[in-house]
């Protein structure tokens, strides 16, 4: 299996995930919805998994959610985190619809601060990765108190 | 935009995401009692070997036609994975047996979950007189690929598009960050602690120092040695995740008629389940995300046995991680959800008086990583009294298997 040379950094061009790159470029979290039924399709892999209509918009959400859940990495399973490690990366379920989650990193908090459920925000910051010259805007999140 | 409740279509209703809508079963003839695993075989489980997976799977077929007491010609069908191209094919196996007879064939085989849902469809074709042997197999040589590789078996994960551009640039993968993440939301919902976790890998650990073919067979493991081991993907630690080791098995299927005529006790298959998740291999969006398609698939299997849990003698599933133990115990029904951790302490899972002896052979912690088809083996030497860890007089028998996307429950017992 060949992969790019820049991977892990995402393909920005993806058609499936273009405009989640293109939004987190000018600092949005934005997400597919469905414009019959109005509600988010995550991940965007065809039809709207609830009422099976095609037609979705890319819409801007608040960026304040809940940790669902997460790992504290220690080991770099790809050499391109070697620089990265510990990291702590997870789950978010976004506010406007908790089915949704969004997988990011957890940044600018102690691991043992982290609480499950705890409310967190987004932030925008570059994927750096060993070795890949290139960095991708992304969004993270970080805890903010109740 | 006003609200008519009258108006709202019912299958939108039905489509909604409740908890228990995240998966559902396939439907399945009923088999139970049709036809029997008649010989097993394990090819030898290694650290890098050189091997290629053909060459394993051969050495793992030649085993099981001894087993049975047949000859290559006496086996006319093949079930295989088509999934990374190097399994053991119908030309392969005629190619190393020196044979030209023909041979039916299924690529709807090999390990993970369809090591336990491979005998429904066999049994169909043993009873349409399609084949009347049908050999099962399955192997990798991922200890000898793994430096070729992007870390051995992440890579299919790190190739799947939606994962490679919304979840490896975060650094969630490859599948123990998955499983980390899914054992600290077990841990939140239920109280699930690292000590149960423990338990689980402790009597794993234990049944492959039994194991004479076990790669882990002179390493034992305490749990204090478990909770002193350093965090590899917290909550995770080393001891919580499956080996990477070449190897692997094979199994074949005749009537339960047939098989009385050969060299072993006769043990039947005597029901098969299969469930679904609606995610898929997306275990990030998966709806209940602290549960296995098993929910979905062992009822139908116990409806198809006339069986129950409490029926069980003796319990292996497919082991990617302890969590994934605990998770398929509950979701097979051996304690109410949530209860697992409870559950498993102690010795509940150890071969000599536990109440669910669990991979006796040692599962992929302590076995040898083959997706579960040495998983079937041991149940069926289990079920004949063959064990290495032998389960006093254990007559019932089950796979998990388990995919992310799918999970088989096989049922098996040793005929009357």
């Amino acid at each position: 299996m060949k992969f790019r040379d820049d991977f892990p950094l995402p393909d920005t061009d993806w058609p499936p995930t273009a405009e989640f790159w293109a939004g987190a470029a000018r600092k949005q979290l934005v997400l597919p919805r469905c414009d019959a039924c109005r509600r988010f399709v995550w991940y965007p892999d065809g039809a709207c998994r609830f009422c099976g209509r095609t037609q979705l918009t890319w819409t801007a959400v608040s960026g304040r959610g809940r940790l669902f859940s997460w790992s504290v990495v220690h080991r770099a399973f790809i050499p391109q985190l070697a620089d990265a490690v510990p990291y702590v990366t997870g789950l978010v379920a976004i506010d406007e619809d908790p089915a949704v989650r969004v997988v990011t990193r957890i940044v600018d908090a102690a691991p043992a601060e982290l609480r499950v459920d705890m409310p967190v925000r987004v932030l925008f910051r570059p994927l750096e990765f060993a070795g890949v010259s290139r960095t991708v805007d992304a969004p993270v999140f970080t805890p903010v108190s109740e | 935009m006003t609200f008519d409740a009258d108006a709202t279509p019912v299958a939108l209703c039905l489509r909604m995401p409740a908890s228990a809508d995240w998966g559902f079963p396939s439907p399945l003839e009923d088999v139970s009692g049709q036809i029997a695993i008649a010989g097993v075989g394990e090819a030898d489980h290694t650290k890098a070997s050189g091997r290629t997976p053909r060459q394993i799977a051969a050495q793992a077929v030649e085993r099981a036609l001894a087993d049975a007491g047949l000859q290559p010609e006496d086996v006319d069908g093949i079930m295989y994975t088509p999934f990374d191209g190097q399994q053991l094919t119908a030309d392969d196996y005629r190619a190393h047996f020196g044979t030209t007879h023909d041979m039916w064939v299924s690529t709807q085989g090999g390990g993970m979950v369809w090591a336990g849902s491979a005998p429904h469809e066999a049994a169909l074709a043993i009873r349409a007189g399609k084949a009347r042997a049908i050999v099962n197999v399955f192997s990798v040589a991922w200890a000898t690929q793994r430096a070729e590789m992007m870390g051995g078996p992440g890579e299919v994960h790190a190739a799947e598009l939606f994962k490679q551009n919304l979840e490896v640039p975060f650094g969630w993968f490859p599948q123990p960050v998955y499983f980390a993440t899914i054992a600290r939301r077990h841990m939140h919902e239920y109280g699930t602690t690292p000590e149960q976790l423990g338990a689980i890998a402790v009597a794993c650990r234990r049944h492959a120092n039994l194991t004479p073919a076990a790669v882990m067979r002179d390493k034992p493991l305490t749990l204090a040695q478990y909770l002193a081991s350093p965090p590899l993907c917290d909550p995770f630690r080393k001891e919580d995740c499956c080996l990477i080791s070449d190897g692997g098995g094979a199994y074949v299927m005749t009537s339960v008629e047939r098989a009385r005529d050969l060299r072993k006790p006769v043990v039947e298959v005597a029901g098969v389940g299969v469930g679904n998740s609606r995610t898929g291999a997306y275990w990030s969006q998966q709806g209940d995300f602290t549960s296995t398609p098993q929910v979905f698939a062992a009822p139908g299997a116990f409806r198809m046995a006339g069986l129950t849990p409490a029926d069980v003698d003796v319990l292996a599933c497919y082991d990617p991680f302890t969590i994934v133990s605990l998770m398929q115990i509950e979701d097979i029904g051996f304690c109410a959800k949530g209860e697992g951790g409870p559950f498993v302490e102690g010795t509940t899972l150890h071969f000599d008086g536990g109440r669910l002896p669990y991979n006796t052979h040692g599962g992929m912690l302590s076995h040898a990583y083959v997706l579960g088809i040495a998983h079937v083996v041991e149940i069926v030497r289990q079920l004949r009294g063959e064990g290495a860890a032998q389960v006093p007089g254990a007559r019932v028998g089950i796979y998990g298997g388990y995919t992310g996307p799918q999970a088989s429950t096989l049922i098996l017992r040793r005929a009357a």
